[in-house]
């Protein structure tokens, strides 16, 4: 009976390293993967950004969440470095900015959450956000449309949900290759990316 | 006990004690009330400072940092201990929102503990252990007249009286308050426009 107890912790600890080291490998992989097209912007031309303000559709979203959507979009579009610069809406700088997308977010479903039901359940209580994001050239053309999810299932407040989706936006345009958004700015014909950010 | 029964003895004398002594009382607390009504004129030109977290959007401030909100010389100031502090100025705040939410109290410790309380212990204690806040969030606009958001979590019940105190600065409250995000049993969906 003794030699149970350590036995289980002994699993315990070894199915915990086991998952980490499974997750950290994932995630390197993930930075391997998104790491090539770090370096193939493709055309000459670098874009700057205008991001603007949250539309929440008709959507009872709160406003936190919208401002929290805004800003998480800011800070990560600027980790990216893919844009010359990332402007906030109303910057005046923008118009004089030549190759300027706009970037324009519409909530499209939002699932309320609750942090102390997803604590209690596990199951139950996620925060679900998804939105479409369109970039625009300045006459008002979409060169690039996706879908993108942002969720809290188990750990983290409700507004952690806008951190993981602008981190996914900012994913999925990173992944999209700029000259195939310059290009289809000459062919008027937006790629379209799911979900995940894929094609 | 001694006394009480030797002024028993004499009803009369310790009637007019009593007397004496409620109307002292109430002459007391009466003072001490106008005391209170007159101490906020005093504090009027105080600055209105509140302990909050500034969760994001204030420019050189770390996000999730606890510190002092505090509105002086018609800027909104915060605080962190020993850092410099980070301020908008009001009359470029364009408006404020107030909502409500509900965390999980303890952080990763706590956590930690939950996860590591046998036969889900954790989960009872995970229904006590949340607190109420209220979140103030605010839309400014900066020198560029770039759209900034801030959000800031203060206790329960105080966030009405830093929208009090912006409102009286000229801040415009929104007509519609933020909206609690409560749990709602259907999933509310928004299609394609």
């Amino acid at each position: 009976m003794k030699t149970s107890k350590p036995n289980s912790w002994i699993f315990c600890v070894a199915a915990c390293v086991t998952i980490a080291v499974a997750l950290s490998g994932r995630l390197s992989g993930q930075t391997a993967a998104l790491k090539p097209s770090d370096g193939s912007s493709g055309s000459g031309t670098q874009w700057s950004l205008q991001v603007e303000r949250i539309d929440p559709g008709h959507l009872e979203l709160a406003h936190s969440f919208q401002v929290a959507i805004y800003e998480n979009l800011l800070e990560e579009l600027n980790k990216t470095k893919r844009f010359k610069y990332v402007l906030r809406e109303g910057d005046s700088k923008a118009s004089e900015i030549p190759d300027l997308l706009i970037l324009k977010t519409t909530v499209v479903k939002y699932t309320p959450g609750n942090e102390t039901q997803r604590a209690v359940t596990t199951v139950s209580g996620a925060t679900k956000l998804t939105v479409r994001s369109q970039l625009v050239t300045s006459d008002g053309r979409i060169v690039l449309e996706s879908t993108v999810n942002g969720n809290v299932y188990f750990f983290g407040s409700n507004l952690r949900a806008t951190h993981n989706l602008a981190r996914n936006i900012a994913k999925a345009i990173k992944q999209s290759n700029m000259a195939m958004v310059q290009a289809s700015y000459r062919d008027t014909q937006p790629p379209t990316l799911n979900a995940r950010g894929t094609q | 006990m001694y006394c009480l029964f030797a002024r028993n003895d004499k009803s009369g004398c310790f009637g007019r004690h009593a007397l004496i002594s409620l109307w002292t009382l109430l002459l007391c607390s009466g003072i001490g009330a106008l005391a209170q009504s007159a101490a906020p004129p005093l504090n009027a030109n105080a600055p209105f400072s509140i302990r909050a977290t500034h969760v994001l959007g204030l420019p050189n401030t770390k996000n999730n940092c606890n510190g002092m909100l505090s509105i002086q010389n018609n800027a909104l100031r915060f605080q962190k201990c020993g850092n410099p502090d980070a301020q908008v100025n009001i009359a470029s705040v364009h408006a404020l929102f107030l909502g409500e939410e509900s965390k999980q109290v303890g952080g990763l410790p706590m956590k930690l503990g939950k996860a590591a309380a046998p036969y889900g212990g954790g989960r009872v204690v995970s229904l006590f252990a949340h607190k109420k806040y209220d979140t103030l969030t605010l839309d400014y606009v900066d020198s560029d007249g770039g759209v900034h958001g801030a959000i800031f979590e203060v206790t329960k019940g105080q966030g009405e009286l830093v929208k009090n105190e912006l409102v009286a600065l000229g801040v415009s409250s929104s007509p519609g308050e933020d909206q609690p995000t409560k749990q709602s049993i259907s999933e509310v969906a928004h299609e394609d426009k």
